[in-house]
């Protein structure tokens, strides 16, 4: 269960209301489980803590349910009204769940236990026992409770198993209300289980409603058998919008599940009821590991391979050897696919929607109906999907643009759009809270998980042209033209607060464009001018140094014109591209702590037009694509050097692997009809392999969620490479003379082979010999020279004409 | 033996004429007509002791036909496109055939039995056996009708060596600037012509390396 927030797995999610069989007690939809090796440094990032034990820290927005009492968002403006959608179930999260209800005495002592043991799934069953539940609190004694919950808690509480540790957690609860402070007998404590129901969507209130709530609830589910024991948690003094529930009899629970299913309660409050046991089931049915791929013992990557011209997928292992193929499917996608930002999911494209695929096998997971969608976009925290189809809208039901819940496969909100050019429509924040769309004059925020306008109204910014989120906070950079006499301005909007933190003044402006640093670091505006009295566009770089108090500005200025602009990732230089074809120089700058703004190194007469940096920084490739024929220039920027030329004729694409140690570059079908291929090197620029495949598409690598590893664990990294890296010399090493040696194994079998069926043919040969001499009269044709007798010398000769002129004398 | 082609207007047959009946000749009677209503024979060579002939189609068959009866021995389809060349080796036992289908394969002549792939990224139009070392060279390139609009870096009208046992490529000859449409190697083996359709024939002799180069094996 670790990190419920971020991760996409919360058990208590579930299918939406549109899947009716579910309600006859049938597992919900299965959440997407994240079984993480906990010691596994490179996973996913969210579980941070998920190991520790309960947590405190408030609930994210994204897993908070709406809020009770609050009408749905009002509709701004140009949108529909939001229809009031019921929040997705919220999970009960057991991290969250504050340790209070555990008796006072050892609070979370079974806990702790638990968390150093490994999961042992088929244990699991030792606690639900199938008997009726007995209320047993007084017979048994509650202390042998507390021992035995020690000894099952390593099983129930493993940190792999979310719901196993969910189980677990709930007993606390359980047992806390059950035991009070007899803590001395031992009470059969898995009776219950089989009893307990979970209900999602309650309204959150209070204290104060609180009693209110509980008459409610128990005027309606004691309809279906006795309540002996009710759970509401709680958080920052209000429900959580979901509880537990105990009957008498297991029956009563499933009754209850049949029939109390999609009760609405009133318009934002529709209940979804689960068995307890259920959410167990789910944790072990589900997609596996979704993060399996990271857990490859060579740390290869993956990446996705559509060719002859889209009809077949596949997925590979990058090998340095030779890819290895992991999936292959004919008419996978219609037109292409997609990798969610952290390399979840693999998103296939349909007539009648989009399909996310995922763990070991590449199963589906979820799908998402929407007629001739054309367009994708993942919120960067993966939980949400962006969908967008030109067909099918309507005045009154927008549908245009659809955002969904990817873990329920659930409709968040419709959107109207009409004008795809600009994809996407929706920029997301960096932690996916936020997500905005510009209109004329307009910026519209909205918030997630409810989907509606934050603070319920838009920016009204007149004439704004372009934003762009930052990748490293929640501010948001967007530019004005100029207006007569007010100047075009680049403004730097911190929100929730909506506080402008930075605004920058700029004179004869013709266009602005907004880089971000991928850190969030520096934000580079560049800026086209026609300054007075000169000719032409000149161009300035704005560098803003975010980190700064006040954001300090430096500008560099060039006359040529640019061709691209790039930051390096993870760092704090740029490199540019500028003048005119075939005079074309790259500079690479470096922007100094102190503001000054270096330029480090100008390379003349490049073939190039695009930019391509290493994900991990220092290195980049020069790339002249299309029209420049495919030359490449592999560049380490730490002090210069060109470390390598090449080329790729006709090459369309280049693609770094997330780990920036291989670099594909491709022909693409879609481009260009002959030489489909891709080839492979590594990121000093030396050629690993060619795969040409027939009507080769698109590659996409296979992207890594951040790394785990603290900022001094990498530095430590860095420091004992010496020692890693002697390791795994050897091992190449190894693999590289083992592969010769297959190789020339594999070439001596097969010249042994051919030797053997040579022998074969020319004892056949020899066999038919007197067969054809008698066919050619007696004459020997087997050898060239074996007819000497018959050869004849003929000799040719010829007169050569002879002609004198004589030239005029010398007088 | 000869075929012909159903597109000027004649079912493609193969024609079989005996030349100690010269009359056959004269009077364009040949003694056995075998007809290739399906796909049209591309190309087509005589078997060893010219018991049968061996045929490549149009859509990437080869067929043994019998030069006495006319029937048809065996049937093998290995290509997908059509057969544009098919040679044999100096002793008759195996034949190599260069397609459309950017491959050419080696096969024994008798049994048809497919024993070697040789791939490149163009249609080939004609491949021969070296008589002297188990080479192979390849001509080819891209189609003449699509070369006016490409250069002849993207055409990739080179000769192209390779191992008969490894079917690995050792070497390439480029001069070419129209496909290749015919390779050959001198019998001796110490040098090899191609032809093509720029017009050039080019007679290449082998370096003395080409004489030592042995595969690590």
């Amino acid at each position: 269960m670790q990190g419920t927030e971020d991760s996409p797995a919360p058990p208590g999610a579930q299918g939406p209301a549109e899947e009716p069989e579910q309600r006859d007690g049938a597992p919900p939809e299965p959440p997407a489980q994240q079984r993480v090796k906990e010691e596994e440094e490179r996973e996913g990032p969210e579980e941070e803590g998920g190991s520790e034990g309960p947590r405190e820290p408030p609930p994210p927005a994204a897993a908070e349910p709406l809020a009770e009492p609050q009408p749905p968002q009002p509709a701004s403006g140009r949108e529909s009204p939001e229809q009031a959608e019921p929040q997705a179930a919220p999970e009960p999260e057991p991290e969250e769940a504050e340790p209070e209800p555990e008796p006072p005495a050892e609070p979370c002592e079974p806990r702790e236990d638990g968390e150093a043991a490994p999961a042992e799934p088929e244990d699991e069953l030792s606690f639900s026992d199938p008997e009726g539940f007995v209320d047993d609190i007084s017979d048994e004694g509650a202390g042998g409770g507390r021992r035995r919950l020690r000894g099952a808690a390593p099983r129930g509480a493993a940190p792999a198993r979310p719901g196993s540790r969910l189980l677990f957690i709930l007993f606390c609860f359980l047992f806390a209300e059950l035991l009070g402070d007899v803590l001395k007998d031992q009470p059969q404590e898995a009776d219950g289980i089989d009893s307990v129901i979970v209900v999602d969507n309650v309204p959150q209130v209070g204290p104060d409603r609180l009693e209110k709530l509980k008459n409610v609830i128990h005027k309606i589910f004691s309809k279906f058998g006795k309540i002996i024991n009710e759970f509401y948690p709680e958080a920052d003094g209000k429900t959580k919008g979901y509880i537990f529930l105990e009957y008498m009899s297991p029956s009563h629970a499933v009754d209850a599940v049949k029939n109390a299913d999609g009760y609405k309660l009133d318009k934002q409050h529709t209940f979804r009821v689960n068995l307890f046991t259920d959410f167990d089931k789910q944790a072990s049915t589900c997609q596996g590991n979704l993060r399996y791929w990271l857990e490859d013992p060579d740390c290869r990557d993956q990446y996705s391979v559509i060719f002859e011209s889209g009809d077949r997928t596949s997925i590979f292992w990058n090998d340095i050897k030779e890819p290895v193929q992991i999936e292959d499917r004919a008419r996978w996608t219609e037109t292409y696919v997609r990798w969610s930002p952290k390399g979840t999911y693999l998103a296939t494209f349909h007539q009648r929607g989009i399909a996310l695929w995922g763990g070991e096998k590449f199963k589906q997971i979820q799908r998402f109906s929407h007629q001739g969608v054309q367009l994708i976009d993942f919120s960067p925290c993966e939980r949400y999907l962006v969908t967008f189809s030109p067909l099918m809208d309507t005045q009154d039901d927008p549908q245009a643009i659809i955002i969904w819940d990817i873990l329920t496969g659930q409709k968040k909100r419709g959107f109207h759009c009409e004008n795809s050019a600009h994809w996407p429509i929706f920029k997301w924040s960096h932690d996916g809270k936020f997500f905005a769309r510009m209109t004329s004059d307009t910026l519209s925020i909205y918030e997630t998980p409810s989907m509606g306008l934050l603070d319920k109204k838009s920016l009204k910014i007149t004439g704004i042209r372009d934003f762009s989120w930052s990748p490293g906070g929640n501010i948001i950079a967007f530019w004005v033209p100029e207006d007569k006499d007010i100047p075009a301005r680049v403004t730097l909007m911190q929100l929730p607060a909506r506080q402008e933190i930075r605004v920058r003044n700029l004179f004869n402006v013709v266009d602005c464009k907004l880089h971000w640093q991928k850190n969030g670091d520096y934000l580079c505006v560049k800026v086209d001018r026609t300054p007075k009295g000169t000719q032409g566009v000149v161009t300035n770089f704005e560098i803003f140094r975010m980190r700064e108090k006040q954001v300090p500005v430096d500008v560099v200025e060039m006359k040529e014109s640019i061709i691209a602009f790039a930051w390096e990732p993870n760092g704090s230089k740029f490199a540019v591209l500028h003048g005119e074809t075939p005079r074309i120089s790259v500079s690479f700058y470096h922007v100094k702590n102190n503001g000054k703004i270096e330029l480090i190194k100008t390379f003349d007469k490049q073939q190039a037009n695009t930019i391509f940096w290493s994900p991990q920084g220092q290195f980049v490739v020069l790339a002249g694509l299309r029209s420049m024929n495919g030359a490449l220039a592999f560049v380490d920027t730490s002090d210069c050097t060109m470390m390598n030329i090449a080329e790729h004729y006709t090459a369309s694409d280049v693609e770094w692997d997330p780990t920036g140690r291989y670099i594909v570059t491709s022909v693409s079908w879609w481009s260009h009809k002959v030489d489909n291929a891709y080839w492979l090197w590594t990121f000093q620029g030396r050629l690993l392999q060619k795969n040409n495949k027939d009507r080769f598409c698109q590659l996409l690598w296979r992207p890594r969620p951040a790394t785990l590893l603290s900022e001094d664990q990498i530095k430590q990294i860095k420091k004992d490479l010496k020692k890693y890296s002697k390791i795994f010399e050897q091992k190449d090493r190894l693999s590289q003379s083992k592969a010769s040696k297959e190789l020339v194994e594999r070439r001596r079998t097969m010249m042994e082979e051919f030797r053997k069926y040579r022998k074969m043919a020319q004892e056949l040969y020899m066999e038919q010999r007197n067969e054809r001499l008698e066919l050619r009269g007696g004459v020997d044709t087997d050898e060239l020279d074996s007819n000497v007798d018959d050869w004849e010398e003929e000799t040719v000769e010829f007169f050569i004409n002879e002609e004198i002129i004589t030239l005029a004398e010398p007088e | 033996m000869f075929s012909t082609d159903k597109q000027m207007g004649y079912q493609c047959f193969v024609s079989f004429f005996d030349l100690r009946d010269s009359s056959q000749i004269e009077n364009n009677e040949p003694y056995m007509k075998i007809p290739c209503s399906d796909s049209k024979i591309t190309s087509a060579v005589w078997g060893p002791l010219g018991e049968f002939i061996i045929a490549g189609h149009e859509n990437g068959e080869l067929n043994q036909f019998s030069a006495k009866s006319g029937e048809q021995l065996s049937n093998i389809k290995e290509h997908t496109k059509q057969i544009n060349d098919i040679q044999t080796s100096r002793d008759m036992t195996m034949f190599i055939t260069a397609s459309k289908d950017n491959t050419a394969k080696l096969f024994d002549c008798t049994t048809l039995e497919h024993l070697k792939t040789f791939r490149t990224e163009r249609p080939v139009n004609s491949a021969a056996l070296s008589p002297i070392f188990d080479h192979v060279v390849l001509g080819g390139g891209q189609e003449a009708m699509d070369v006016t609009t490409t250069s002849t870096r993207i055409g990739k009208f080179e000769a192209r060596f390779f191992h008969l046992a490894f079917e690995e490529e050792f070497g390439r000859v480029k001069g070419h600037f129209g496909p290749i449409n015919s390779v050959a190697f001198h019998p001796d083996g110490k040098s090899y012509s191609s032809g093509g359709e720029d017009g050039y024939v080019r007679i290449h002799y082998f370096d003395p390396q080409y004489f030592e180069f042995e595969f690590e094996a």
